[in-house]
């Protein structure tokens, strides 16, 4: 079963750069200097990497909300980390400060974990369902400040945080793909040096502090890095919902392990995911391409509310 | 090396101290809600305190292993979160940080077939049933084996046959260093002749040896007429 589902990945991944709204034949790839070669390694390439890389950093991103926060239903986009990111590049565009949205993105993300634990701390016992509602009211509140955001910019600005909260993986050339990888790359040390202390997380705080663990330093780092991840995969493709609440939850039933064995799988299939919804937005045959969010939310709502369903059944 | 409590109080607790000295053990009594649980997490440092110290460090103040082979608290229920941590794997957490996959002097199968649930060994732990689950906390207990180890109601969900098996182990002066034992079973703490700490109203109300506690006036005193002492063993009357 894994197997299969691994080859399917593995041919998905392969065939991705090649469908779109211009066929691309094989042949003319190997010419330099045809438009095909440009749009193949230019467009479509960085295309499905970016899709890949970001897919992968939502859906571990998701896995570690769940464990520190303890809610299967805790991602940094029902947190409101997604929102507060998105809130923080719109704030960069109408400031003019555009190209260093992922710094904004980032500081948007990180005040929203500070604010979730602020509150979290101020519970006499925790509680992950009224963390989850406070994460929803931030969400609101966002949402609110970025439609400001709309009032007070200009056409042209309004356009292009418009087109940015719809999420889009629209990207030419591989710089961004660098700074991506590099921050996969981060996240996935991070996660991995912590990896002892994720596991003991996954039991409960209180055993983890009978272990040695210094549970709240540990809880901040690991959300720290997930803040960097996803503040920069938001700042590059908009907030793209539901990805880190799916993967992780399918790949347990698949899987049947526990989620310190499913770093690498999550983050892989996180992206494989990414890429087919983003094949399927490209080649609806619609004039343009449907926005990747507007897709994966398509998926990820119904799937939220079936989850929410089978705990409250169970 | 004493475990040392000075003038602890909180909104629940009030003014409570004493000495605990290395490889001695002590039975916490008192009815529900008195604070009990509240004290233990207190002496572990979960809730942090300066009255608190066990040779001299506060258990709150430090981190790693070095904190973890000082005391250790066994709650009365095993939680966890991922549904998928084998009763293998959650035994594999002993206590060295860091050192993943590092042996254990004794040995987690050792550990299983003490306590009979060697068959249990590759179950989850979010598949056990509360008493299966109770036993797997005495054995993380086993393989922790801090200084200082405290039982929250380890007998709650227990059958005779797995009581006597407990019993048998607490009562063991060599199962750990030295052990705290929080229990409603009068009969389990008369029997086991610990040292009695009893807790009313948030305050010691009674310190002492186990033949100074399991008096026929003193229960009378303490529990209304409710307990009686028959021979050897302590009944409540129903």
């Amino acid at each position: 079963m894994k197997k299969v589902i691994l080859l399917f990945a593995l041919i998905l991944i392969a065939i991705a750069p090649f469908f779109g709204q211009i066929d691309l034949p094989i042949s003319e790839l190997f010419n330099s200097e045809s438009m095909e070669y440009k749009v193949f390694f230019d467009i479509r390439l960085p295309r499905v990497l970016l899709a890949f890389l970001v897919g992968g950093i939502l859906a571990l991103g998701g896995l570690i909300f769940q464990t520190v926060f303890r809610n299967p239903m805790s991602t940094p986009f029902t947190l409101g980390v997604a929102s507060g990111a998105t809130l923080f590049t719109a704030i960069a565009i109408v400031l003019g400060f555009s190209t260093l949205s992922p710094l904004f993105a980032f500081v948007g993300a990180m005040m929203t974990v500070l604010i979730l634990f602020g509150v979290a701390s101020r519970f006499e016992r925790y509680d992950s369902s009224s963390l989850l509602l406070v994460g929803i009211a931030l969400s609101f509140f966002y949402a609110a400040a970025l439609i400001v955001m709309f009032y007070i910019s200009s056409l042209q600005e309004s356009y292009e945080i418009m087109r940015f909260t719809m999420g889009s993986l629209d990207i030419v050339g591989f710089e961004n793909i660098i700074i991506l990888a590099l921050t996969s790359a981060f996240l996935l040390a991070v996660i991995f040096k912590y990896h002892y202390e994720l596991k003991l997380l996954l039991t409960s705080y209180e055993f983890a502090y009978l272990k040695g663990i210094d549970v709240k330093k540990t809880n901040y780092i690991l959300l720290f890095a997930v803040s960097v991840a996803v503040g920069v995969a938001v700042s590059f493709t908009g907030p793209i919902g539901f990805v880190g609440l799916i993967i992780p939850h399918i790949l347990k039933t698949i899987y049947k392990q526990s989620a310190d064995k499913l770093i690498v799988p999550i983050f892989f299939y996180g992206g494989v995911f990414l890429v087919f919804s983003d094949l399927i937005a490209r080649n609806l045959g619609t004039t343009s391409d449907i926005p990747i969010g507007v897709l994966t939310s398509f998926l990820g709502a119904p799937f939220f509310i079936y989850l929410l369903i089978k705990r409250k059944s169970s | 090396m004493p475990l040392l409590i000075d003038r602890y109080s909180s909104n629940i607790l009030n003014n409570i101290s004493f000495t605990l000295e290395a490889r001695e053990h002590l039975i916490i009594l008192g009815s529900n809600g008195v604070g009990k649980t509240t004290l233990a997490k207190v002496l572990c440092g979960m809730t942090p305190s300066t009255s608190v110290s066990i040779d001299d460090i506060n258990p709150s103040d430090i981190y790693g292993k070095k904190r973890a082979k000082l005391i250790n608290y066994i709650p009365p229920k095993l939680d966890v979160f991922d549904e998928f941590i084998s009763v293998r794997e959650f035994l594999e957490l002993w206590f060295i940080s860091g050192v993943v996959g590092a042996q254990h002097p004794t040995g987690i199968d050792e550990v299983l077939k003490k306590l009979h649930i060697t068959h249990l060994s590759e179950k989850n732990c979010k598949a056990l049933s509360s008493g299966e689950s109770q036993l797997l906390l005495i054995a993380s207990a086993l393989l922790h084996d801090a200084r200082y180890t405290i039982f929250d109601e380890p007998t709650a969900n227990l059958d005779p046959q797995k009581m006597q098996l407990l019993f048998t182990l607490l009562k063991d002066e060599t199962t750990l260093q030295s052990k705290v034992i929080i229990t409603h079973n009068l009969d389990l703490a008369y029997k086991l002749g610990y040292n009695i700490l009893f807790l009313e109203e948030g305050a010691v109300k009674f310190h002492g040896t186990s033949s100074d506690f399991f008096t026929q006036e003193h229960l009378d005193a303490l529990y209304e007429g409710s307990v009686k002492k028959r021979e050897n063993n302590i009944v409540v009357k129903l």
